[in-house]
């Protein structure tokens, strides 16, 4: 990493060494040939002033053409012969036509390696950057929970309270622990995803069931109880998607639901869905914090946490990322809509009919037989 | 424990489980906790309140911890303050204690360091109010400088007012207290920071520095605070004949 860089570095001196020489080059013949061509005018004009002398001298003008053969003699007065002129003038603008087209060309061309590494290094520094903002980000997240697991077990060990006294504690760090694991499995999901190493395999799924599944799985682990979920779903819907695509997207929206809902002191997620005739729309509508209008496409790109979610402790910022790639992938799409800070917000997912059944969830998908 | 509530303790950490960890074994170590989960809640309550201690996350939804200590210190509170932070780089140290902060803990942090830095900060914070306490000694004078350890303000000899962090002014205590004897610059840290916060015994020197700027009329020729090479440093009230 660090010796290609040093490559690269040493290769833009020395292209833009070369650039400044290729100037200087153009520079240096262009005087050149400037001196040339008036050095080679100053002698035509001393021909020209001879022949001249000799004229005035009463020297035939035939006779003076025979000495100097490049002038030429008309009504006793001498100059020098056209072609002569237009052969010098010529060769004056040859002369500058090529330094003009080869300076261009190398010119060019080392404007184009000037150009090339420098993409190079800049595209390395983003990676770098985005590197340091995701260590930066994960020792954060990750330092949080651990932070609070050392404190209760280091509370049980120094006051060795009673089980009763204890139970909160263990709460605590049963919740730090899922926090974390959490975090492992979206950080993971999301470099897999990046790699495209994401074998999925498509199937007809219930999504009232899958809806219902990660539900009772949030009851099970946060027991959030100022959070009133409630869900509205035909048992008919039917969507052809990978089952753990539709548990981790189902999961990931629903969570964050929670926290803008916690962080808002409680209050209401609603999921809906809709079919059409050309796509199934599930909708989860939450009283949480919601956010400014204008953040609604940044966030769903990777590490964005919005300020306005109050939940700092929350999130990698990598949920939303993961939901829009997985959507992606399954040919569907997601968005994000909210009136803004405390208004609540509404989240939108949508699978295309193509891949979706609205009645026989028996029948095997058209997605399936094209598999190898 | 004991029923006697030791001092008031204010837990600004926006983790509810950190925060719930933080206030009960504050609480179980006989001090009065409350908690507020942002900056803003907390600087709310400090309007209406009074603590001793103020444990302060450096990272919080909205205004940062960092921000929410120097408003404090602009509004002239100079209630101490423990950061909790995540990032525990030294520049991220710097930056705390420069923000007016009196010590600053890592997360994750061990329980009965927590415990041990509060009662030292605590401590200190004991020994200067009782060492400002009667109006003999909340009051400094020398070389036509006038310092109240009280309000943590000081009259210069030009005439000009000056505002003493709290490390300033507990130096300063420090140094009046053993007017004309040597302090070691160990023996400052000591006594100021409790215990080696920073890396070296310099930040010693440049408090100095500053001091001489405010007080001594030749910053460059010091009359009162006097370097005693290798050892620490004196002071003289009189000045140096």
């Amino acid at each position: 990493m660090k010796a290609t860089r040093v490559f690269q570095l040493t290769a833009l001196v020395l292209v833009a060494v070369s650039a400044v020489q290729v100037g200087w080059w153009l520079f240096d013949q262009h005087a050149y040939t400037v001196e040339k061509v008036s050095a080679a005018r100053a002698a035509y004009a001393e021909q020209v002033a001879a022949a001249q002398a000799l004229l005035d001298s009463g020297t035939a003008p035939e006779r003076v053409r025979q000495l100097l053969p490049g002038i030429v003699t008309s009504a006793g007065h001498a100059s020098l012969a056209p072609e002569l002129a237009a052969a010098l003038t010529s060769e004056e603008h040859r002369r500058y036509r090529q330094y003009a087209w080869e300076g261009s060309f190398f010119l060019l061309a080392l404007a184009a390696c000037i150009a090339v590494i420098a993409r190079a290094l800049r595209a390395e520094a983003h990676v770098r950057e985005q590197q340091d903002s995701f260590l930066a980000l994960v020792s954060h997240q990750f330092k949080t929970p651990l932070a609070s697991l050392q404190l209760s077990l280091e509370t049980l060990a120094l006051r060795a309270p009673s089980p009763e006294a204890a139970r909160p504690l263990i709460d605590r760090m049963l919740a730090d622990l899922a926090r974390m694991e959490q975090m492992v499995t979206q950080i993971l999901e999301s470099a897999r995803l990046e790699r495209g190493r994401v074998d999925l395999k498509p199937e007809p799924l219930q999504l009232s069931a899958a809806v219902a599944r990660v539900i009772a799985q949030l009851a099970e682990r946060e027991r959030p109880e100022s959070v009133a979920i409630s869900t509205d779903i035909a048992p008919t819907l039917t969507v052809v998607c990978d089952p753990l695509a539709l548990d981790v997207v189902v999961r990931n929206v629903l969570e964050n639901a929670v926290a803008a809902v916690k962080s808002a002191g409680g209050g209401r997620i609603a999921l809906s869905a809709h079919a059409s005739a050309q796509e199934i729309e599930l909708q989860v509508n939450d009283s949480g914090v919601g956010f400014a209008p204008a953040e609604s496409a940044r966030l769903f790109q990777k590490f964005s946490r919005l300020r306005a979610g109050a939940g700092g402790y929350y999130g990698t910022g990598l949920g939303l990322y993961i939901v829009r790639r997985l959507m992606e992938l399954a040919g569907g799409r997601v968005s994000a809509q909210s009136a803004g800070p405390g208004k609540g917000a509404s989240v939108r997912l949508t699978w295309p009919v193509a891949a979706a059944q609205a009645t026989s969830p028996a029948q095997p998908a058209v997605g399936q037989e094209t598999r190898p | 424990m004991s029923a006697v509530i030791l001092a008031q303790v204010l837990v600004v950490e926006d983790d509810p489980h950190l925060a719930a960890g933080v206030m009960e074994n504050l609480r179980a170590e006989g001090y009065e906790v409350s908690v507020a989960s942002d900056g803003e809640q907390a600087l709310t309550w400090l309007t209406g309140h009074d603590c001793a201690l103020i444990v302060l996350d450096v990272m919080l939804p909205g205004a940062d911890g960092l921000s929410v200590c120097r408003t404090l210190r602009a509004r002239g509170n100079t209630t101490p303050v423990l950061f909790l932070t995540a990032r525990g780089d030294p520049a991220d140290r710097v930056r705390g204690l420069e923000a007016g902060g009196d010590d600053y803990l890592a997360k994750p942090f061990h329980l009965q360091e927590f415990l041990l830095r509060v009662r030292v900060i605590l401590r200190r914070w004991d020994w200067y109010r009782n060492a400002s306490a009667t109006s003999a000694t909340a009051m400094l004078r020398f070389g036509g400088n006038e310092v109240d350890f009280r309000a943590f303000r000081a009259r210069s000899w030009s005439g000009e007012s000056q505002e003493l962090t709290e490390k300033e002014a507990m130096i300063l205590k420090v140094l009046a207290e053993h007017a004309g004897q040597i302090v070691s610059r160990e023996d400052l840290l000591e006594r100021v920071w409790g215990y080696d916060v920073f890396p070296s015994t310099r930040t010693v020197d440049n408090f100095i520095l500053r001091l001489r700027k405010r007080f001594e009329k030749d910053p460059a020729n010091p009359r009162h605070f006097l370097t005693v090479w290798g050892v620490g440093y004196r002071f003289l009230s009189e000045g140096e004949p």
